[in-house]
């Protein structure tokens, strides 16, 4: 049957296509160097506080930010396993940091949801989640060049920056949590 | 027969002794599939629980040295509960349904009856037994390659092993019960108590769906080349509609559903109309594991966690959050909080929701009960003595808003319910309004008029009579949701595809109906999460406004 055997062909090459590029992303991790403008968005801690993304970007310590939703089943439970070890490697050091994991899915995930993710990954005080309305959701990712349509198109990025002003390090890919504090650690003793 | 591994086979796997038990049934009549549920096997244990045959969570590692447990570590999580992979980002995650794993590269999939599924991988080397324990455990490819990153190393044993092995084996991949060569059969659900009026505007819209979809195939039947067109009717079979409507008891129900399903088995339910209770049909599709995609009922029962239902939205119990946050937020403190609903409707449930969340907050409340018939001066005895800092909520139907007429308005505040009482239409009296807040689960009249648009064109385009606007539009939806999704499914008829599918089909859905936003994933089964607040912006008429932003409760 004709139609049968193009569709299955399409469908054939975009496959191809896919695997093509899940074999490159497991294969390596990006770095680049990035400035980025913060939007002025009202976020939704999970404590419940209506607080500024710029003020919490901006309280002093070094940043580290991701995007998650509690429930991604690949790729999110990775990357917030990563995080968990960075923050366990740190010790006493992950104080100093502030974690933040935005949510690209925030009418799910309910200050409650969130809160119930951050203690399964054993979230220290520093590591903070965020939900608010779509539309802060997605101004947040667009800014930081994550937004991806929708939330199964994401992709592992993760963001580091030592000080406001400062541009950041994009880290795309999975990356491990031993290269996490690496990174980490040189980007705070750079000048 | 014994694989390696000493596991007997085929007959263990659940989809085969569920199969079994329906063939059974055929011979016994419809009592006899009134037995419990089948354990799970080991292998479905260790694949969808990552528990291991002790009981305790399997353990598992990354490249890095993270580890993994339980749960967290199943194979579910990535590969699906069908076993036919997924996407997420720019990683595709692929089948491993047995014969995905084991056919020898090189030959094609589909000489061997297995459909195409676009994660698979078309080039890799087959499986054995050994190669892929080697995979579980090492993370090395049967081509001798390191596998991606996301997949973990696995402390698993022989034992074990085998039965995960031989439970991949057993995982289906060809068509699933209703699924044939020439048609797809689709059931739609109906319960005693569902509103007549709406059955009829469901059914028109259904039959006319389904006649213009067999229609649309019968026209584009091998076609040269694709065309946008053709794409949408690619799947080269006929729809079949078989209406299944319940009589007598709910306790009765679930029986009549299996007598249904072994009469003519269908490959998923489709839209459907509920009353105030649909948990026996919800029971019926989890315990079937039958996909049974967004009826009609206002009063949806089942959680997040269970798999093969899947709603629009959670309706009153939505309205329960909505109101339960204002009444949370409230400066002036509330007294009483009094409810009014006829027993019987699905208020009573939204009431029993609002009882409960607000009585955790240390709310007195009032429950005051109508019977079903009763008049509507019993509609005015019960709205007496609320006092100004009462709050007064009202899950009554447009009949009951229109009887309010002859009822002063209270002093306290009111709240009643879209859902119930007819969204914008609400027949509620002017001098009420202006005491009142609607409870509105849905995208307000203005910013949804392009979208429901679409379907009501289509309505009159086909002179499909509008009888139940909502219904209808959401029923539409439902059947444009499900033809969207089969083009993606192209010829893997299996039902939990189906349904992981329409989770990954629904985000990309612009046109969706009364909702501003409709999202599935694993872990969730309500699509559409929020609401407002609105009150009449007149004493006559329509116009209602929002008292705040869309809220997710």
């Amino acid at each position: 049957m004709r139609p049968r055997i193009l569709g299955r062909l399409g469908a054939a090459l975009t496959c191809a296509a896919g695997v093509l590029l899940a074999v490159a992303t497991a294969a390596s991790v990006l770095r680049a160097t990035v400035s980025y403008q913060t939007p002025a968005v009202m976020l939704v801690r999970a404590d419940g506080k209506s607080v500024s993304l710029p003020h919490e970007l901006d309280d002093g310590r070094p940043v580290l930010l991701n995007f998650i939703f509690t429930t991604c089943s690949s790729i999110c439970p990775l990357t917030s396993r990563t995080l968990e070890e960075f923050q366990q490697k740190l010790g006493r050091e992950a104080a100093k940091v502030h974690m933040m994991s935005i949510s690209i899915d925030p009418e799910q995930d309910t200050p409650a949801r969130l809160t119930e993710y951050a203690r399964k990954f054993h979230a220290g005080p520093e590591w903070q989640y965020y939900t608010g309305t779509v539309a802060a959701s997605v101004a947040a990712q667009k800014a930081f060049d994550v937004y991806r349509g929708e939330k199964m198109s994401h992709t592992p990025v993760t963001l580091l920056r030592s000080t406001p002003g400062k541009p950041w390090l994009r880290i795309e890919g999975f990356i491990t949590p031993d290269e996490l504090v690496d990174d980490y650690q040189k980007l705070l003793a750079s000048p | 027969m014994t694989r390696p591994g000493g596991r007997a086979t085929p007959t263990s796997g659940p989809a085969v002794a569920r199969a079994a038990v329906i063939a059974l049934s055929g011979l016994l009549g419809a009592g006899a599939l009134a037995a419990p549920p089948l354990q799970p096997s080991v292998g479905e244990t260790l694949y969808r629980r990552g528990l291991l045959p002790s009981a305790k969570p399997v353990q598992a590692t990354r490249e890095a040295g993270a580890t993994l447990r339980g749960a967290d570590a199943a194979c579910v999580n990535c590969h699906r509960r069908s076993g036919l992979g997924s996407t997420e980002g720019r990683i595709t995650i692929p089948p491993i349904a047995g014969p995905y794993l084991f056919i020898a590269r090189g030959k094609s999939l589909e000489q061997q009856g297995v459909p195409f599924v676009d994660t698979e991988r078309v080039n890799h080397e087959a499986y054995t037994d050994e190669s892929l324990a080697r995979a579980i455990r090492e993370g090395v490819g049967a081509n001798g390659k390191t596998l991606n990153y996301l997949m973990p190393r696995y402390q698993i044993d022989d034992a074990a092993m085998a039965e995960l092995i031989g439970y991949l084996k057993d995982l289906k991949v060809s068509p699933s019960p209703g699924a044939s060569t020439s048609v797809l059969h689709f059931a739609t659900i109906i319960t005693p108590d569902a509103d007549p009026v709406k059955r009829r505007g469901m059914l028109a819209v259904m039959n006319q769906y389904f006649v213009d979809k067999n229609n649309a195939m019968a026209r584009t039947k091998a076609p040269t080349l694709y065309s946008s067109h053709t794409m949408m009717f690619r799947v080269e079979r006929r729809w079949q509609l078989h209406v299944w409507e319940l009589t007598g008891a709910p306790a009765t129900w679930e029986a009549q559903l299996r007598k249904y399903l072994v009469s003519q088995p269908v490959f998923a339910v489709i839209s459907g109309l509920g009353g105030s209770n649909w948990e026996p049909v919800h029971r019926f599709c989890e315990a079937q594991s039958l996909p049974c995609l967004f009826p009609n009922v206002e009063a949806p029962v089942g959680h997040d966690s269970d798999f093969y239902s899947v709603y629009f939205s959670r309706g009153v119990l939505l309205e329960t959050q909505l109101i339960a946050r204002e009444l949370a937020e409230t400066r002036e403190p509330v007294h009483s909080l009094v409810q009014v609903f006829r027993a019987g409707d699905v208020g009573e449930q939204a009431a029993r929701a609002l009882q409960a969340a607000r009585s955790d907050a240390g709310q007195q409340v009032v429950n005051r009960v109508l019977k079903a018939h009763a008049a509507s001066k019993d509609l005015a005895a019960a709205l007496r003595e609320v006092g100004p800092t009462d709050a007064l909520v009202l899950w009554l139907r447009p009949g009951d808003l229109s009887a309010l007429e002859k009822v002063p308005p209270p002093t306290s505040r009111v709240w009643i319910s879209g859902e119930m009482g007819g969204l914008e239409q609400a027949p509620l009296p002017a001098g009420w309004r202006e005491v009142t807040r609607m409870a509105y689960p849905v995208d307000l009249p203005g910013r949804r008029v392009v979208r429901v648009d679409y379907a009501l064109s289509w309505f009159r385009m086909r002179k499909i009579p509008l009888l139940a606007q909502q219904v209808q539009a959401d029923t539409y939806l439902a059947c444009g949701l499900l033809s969207e999704t089969l083009n993606h499914i192209v010829d893997a008829f299996v039902r939990d595809y189906l349904i992981e599918r329409v989770e990954m089909a629904l985000d990309h859905r612009i046109l969706t109906g009364y909702y501003p936003r409709l999202t599935l994933a694993p872990g969730q089964r309500f699509a559409s999460k929020g609401g407002y607040i609105v009150r009449f912006s007149d004493p006559q008429g329509s116009r209602v406004a929002p008292l705040g932003d869309w809220i997710t409760p």
